[in-house]
């Protein structure tokens, strides 16, 4: 029992983790647009490929194995990182596309014309892949190899743990930068008001840019991230998406500290509700979003709205 | 009428086309085109009128269609044409329980509530045994005629009579009293609560005929399929719906058909590679968005509709036969309206406290004071937009409780806003209609099926308006805009709009904000014409001259609290009101050692 709940424990925070990251991802484009990526699940799920591309690539000496059944060896090594980093980058790149095409002729406008039109670019990006990778999914190793740990019973993967290690190291990154530094401080003050923030000199469209880059490209490491842990697939993105998007709901949107902890807590509960019953897990937790947001619309920690009338 | 000749010719050359194709693939075209129509003309009422952006209409198809599977197949096994019924009966439920959410979250968050909903149903009908999974269910009961099955025409037929029924009776509705309470919401809830539409009520009502079409649809596939498995079920579809109304133009009666027709076929078309149909939906939604933000309606319509002349940009004289709509009965006896005792707190911002007034039939009363003396909020309060922390209001002799705004309006305290809140996109006359919407009787079903008495309704309504515009001299402007005219003729169209609702008390937020002299002179003869139709007035103002030259009655607030009241020449004789406009040296030491934070505007 203990060690299931352990096993539980571990693989929640690990996969709550992931939702933490996304769920900040969605945060930082909030707080500094007033919008976000609604397909965020498609750069998720093509991120993932382009991780087990870029793996393919760099493994093609000979013990990398096909693309479709990539070999544990393909992603020892530098590789791994290498192609985190490459995703990374891809996708920032994305995201700034994004960012021009489906977001800057929307933003600010009524009608919330960006939620149809970055979905639309989803769409788009997401038939793009399964022209280019086929819709089977596709399995990407570990570079920690599948042999499980033992942890007090429980049987734990190596993956897991790193997924945790680094979603907390980027994490913490991430709120030393948006705290602490110039940076972070023109970000914040063109959360509060792009216009009097213009006024003060700061570039506002540059730090727009680079909220989307930055967003997009979480999403990408992130898949990359967890598709060792499932597999990659392009329809995986849009499940671990809306999670990540309820946890950043339950800690308040504008609030970055408390998407980081809805996300864990997301995970940690879809965990705990797999123990019980597995296949209402999904049920459970949007069950649960619903019910905070009829409390609490603007989430746990999220600041309240006052509509000036 | 012409519309509807239209509308049954278009049905009437479809039906013609279906009854001549012999090929099987073009009538399951038709077929298709009349279900996606039936989707689309429900998804055009929430999205295009309402502005409700709903992900999820996959899972309300999904009702429909499990609905119908299961209760011709399982122990109940009702007969085919019961179970359409009862599935569409039961999709609309689901559509409360979607709009649920919508009542208390706005915005992106709503957006991913439902889909969130939409993922939802899709993974319980994968996952949960009774519905079959992938394995879906089977040998569902087909519509029948005279005991033999339909046969692909009879089904063409069947889904083209539906859409032509439902495009007449939503016709009927968005034209009238409900359409317009539906745009009212697309612009500006609070406004729309404040003129005497029941926001939640509006919504969840503009849901539920999404849902149940969506239901309608979903049912029909699996009679017709005799099957249904989770593959029909997806989020392309909850997309592919939304883009049908963007695509066709949302808001616009011929929206539906157009988008029904052009998408349908263009998936026709493409349907053989999966990816390249995804492509394309994708695509188009895009193209919809930049190109055509009004769709193919809108693009139609200014391809037909011959330019406008110069549409005349001022007001002409108000007429002095005009007379006002108002309501009978107003009690004598009693003070119009008493406040007692109102606080008002946010944070450390107090700008109510234990405020009291009491207002006299037939009355112009004013409200003064300096910035942040909570003039609006006392406003918002008597008007149901803010709730006091404590304190009662009577009007009439009964306590306003916590009523909504709508029911407050519709026991007549009408407003206007400061910062104005008219419905933009709305003609000068639809917005002063809009005023009328809680003084109209006519309910939900007369609406919808076009009873003389809705018709009725709205022709007394239309009177009582044009009235009312010739009162303010509005009547060139009636068919502009609300949103392209000038600013003080924003502010007449907001006054024409609050006393469309037949008020007994009229609040009014700074009126003469942004007129010139002659505008503020000409906004005080009309609000003492206004007075003298019985209807009793609240204005909170910082003209001064024009406070003092209309008011019998003058109220002050400083920091929330009434320092004085009374006849306007008293109250300028008042050293408190003076201290608290110009300052003294007792009241400058004494700012100085107030809290900063009650500086804040309220």
């Amino acid at each position: 029992m203990l060690a299931t709940t352990l096993q539980a424990l571990v693989s929640g925070l690990a996969i709550g983790g992931v939702y933490a990251l996304i769920a900040l991802s969605f945060s930082i484009t909030f707080t500094t647009t007033r919008t976000l990526n609604f397909a965020q699940g498609e750069f998720i799920g093509v991120g993932a490929f382009l991780g087990v591309t870029v793996l393919y690539a760099l493994s093609s000496g000979g013990e990398g194995g096909s693309f479709a059944a990539l070999a544990p060896a393909a992603s020892e090594g530098f590789r791994y990182p290498a192609a985190a980093l490459a995703v990374g980058a891809a996708l920032g790149t994305l995201g700034l596309l994004l960012f021009l095409a489906a977001i800057r002729p929307f933003a600010g406008k009524p009608g919330m014309s960006w939620v149809m039109s970055t979905i639309g670019f989803g769409i788009i990006l997401q038939s793009l892949g399964l022209a280019v990778w086929g819709p089977a999914p596709v399995n990407m190793p570990s570079p920690f190899g599948d042999d499980v740990l033992r942890l007090g019973g429980a049987g734990v993967r190596p993956q897991e743990v790193a997924v945790l290690v680094v979603a907390v190291l980027l994490m913490a990154g991430l709120d030393f930068v948006m705290r602490r530094t110039r940076l972070g401080k023109a970000m914040r003050a063109v959360a509060y008001d792009p216009n009097v923030a213009a006024l003060m000199g700061i570039n506002v469209t540059a730090i727009m840019l680079g909220a989307f880059a930055l967003s997009s490209a979480l999403a990408g490491v992130g898949g990359v991230l967890v598709a060792p842990i499932a597999s990659a697939s392009l329809f995986m993105g849009m499940g671990i998406a809306l999670k990540a998007f309820s946890g950043a709901i339950l800690g308040g949107l504008d609030n970055p500290r408390g998407c980081i902890f809805g996300g864990f807590a997301l995970g940690l509960l879809e965990s705990g509700v797999a123990l019980w019953q597995a296949q209402w897990r999904e049920i459970a937790v949007f069950l649960l979003i619903i019910l905070v947001l009829a409390i609490r619309p603007n989430g746990l920690f999220g600041r309240r709205a006052l509509d000036k009338v | 009428m012409r519309h509807a000749l239209l509308a049954i010719m278009v049905a009437g050359l479809a039906a013609l086309a279906a009854g001549v194709v012999t090929n099987d693939f073009y009538l399951r075209i038709l077929f298709n085109i009349g279900i996606y129509f039936l989707c689309a003309s429900g998804m055009n009422v929430l999205l295009g009128y309402a502005g409700q952006k709903s992900l999820g209409q996959a899972g309300l198809f999904a009702a429909g269609a499990y609905g119908a599977a299961l209760l011709t197949t399982s122990a109940w096994d009702l007969g085919p044409w019961t179970a359409l019924v009862l599935s569409t009966a039961i999709a609309a439920l689901c559509g409360v329980l979607i709009a649920a959410p919508s009542l208390r979250v706005r915005g992106p968050s709503l957006a991913m509530v439902t889909l969130a909903f939409g993922i939802v149903v899709e993974k319980v009908v994968t996952e949960a045994e009774v519905f079959g999974g992938a394995m879906g269910i089977y040998a569902i009961k087909p519509l029948t005629l005279g005991g033999e099955p339909l046969d692909m025409r009879q089904w063409v037929w069947l889904v083209i009579a539906l859409g032509l029924g439902l495009h007449l009776l939503l016709r009927n509705l968005l034209t009238g009293r409900y359409g317009r309470a539906f745009l009212s919401l697309q612009a500006d809830e609070i406004a729309a609560g404040a003129v005497g539409v029941p926001v939640h009520r509006t919504k969840v009502l503009a849901f539920v005929i999404a849902a149940a079409t969506c239901g309608l649809a979903g049912a029909l596939v699996a009679q017709q399929n005799q099957y249904i498995n989770s593959d029909f079920i997806n989020f392309n579809l909850s997309i592919f719906i939304l883009l049908l109304v963007l695509f066709g133009g949302a808001g616009s009666l011929a929206g539906p058909v157009l988008g029904a027709v052009t998408l349908t076929v263009v998936s026709a078309l493409v349907a053989r590679w999966a990816w390249i149909e995804h492509f394309v939906q994708g695509a188009l939604l895009l193209f919809a968005l930049y190109v055509m933000p009004k769709g193919l309606a809108g693009v139609l319509d200014g391809l037909f509709r011959a330019r406008r002349g110069e549409a005349p940009r001022r007001a002409e004289a108000p007429s002095a036969d005009a007379r006002l709509p108002v309501r009978a009965g107003a009690a004598r006896d009693t003070p119009l309206l008493q406040a007692e005792a109102l606080n008002k707190a946010y944070g450390g911002v107090r700008p109510a406290r234990d405020v009291s007034a009491r207002l006299t039939l037939g009355h112009i009363h004013a409200l003064i004071g300096p910035n942040g003396a909570g003039k609006s909020t006392l406003i918002n309060m008597l008007s149901g937009v803010v709730r006091p922390d404590s304190g009662r209001i009577l009007f009439q002799g009964q306590p306003l409780g916590r009523a909504a705004p709508h029911a407050i309006c519709d026991r007549g305290i009408a407003r206007t806003f400061q910062n104005l809140r008219l419905f933009r996109d709305l003609s000068v006359r639809d917005n002063v209609l809009l005023g009328q919407h809680a003084r109209m009787r006519n309910g939900f079903l007369s609406s919808l099926l076009g009873l003389p008495r809705a018709w009725r309704e709205e022709r007394a309504a239309e009177a009582r308006v044009s009235e009312i515009l010739r009162f303010l001299g509005l009547s060139a402007l009636a068919d502009q805009p609300a949103g392209a005219l000038p600013y003080g003729l924003q502010r007449r169209v907001e006054l024409a709009r609050a006393l469309a609702t037949e008020p007994y008390l009229l609040l009014l937020d700074e009126p003469a904000a942004g007129l010139n002299p002659q505008e503020t002179a000409e906004l005080g003869k009309l609000l003492l014409r206004i007075r003298d139709q019985g209807i009793t007035i609240l204005l909170v103002e910082h003209h001064m001259d024009l406070v003092m030259a209309i008011s019998d009655h003058v109220i002050v607030l400083d920091y929330g609290a009434t320092i004085a009241e009374g006849a306007p020449a008293a109250v300028q004789a008042d050293p408190r009101v003076m201290a608290a406009y110009l300052g003294t040296d007792d009241a400058a030491a004494e700012e100085a050692s107030a809290e900063p934070e009650l500086a804040v505007r309220a």
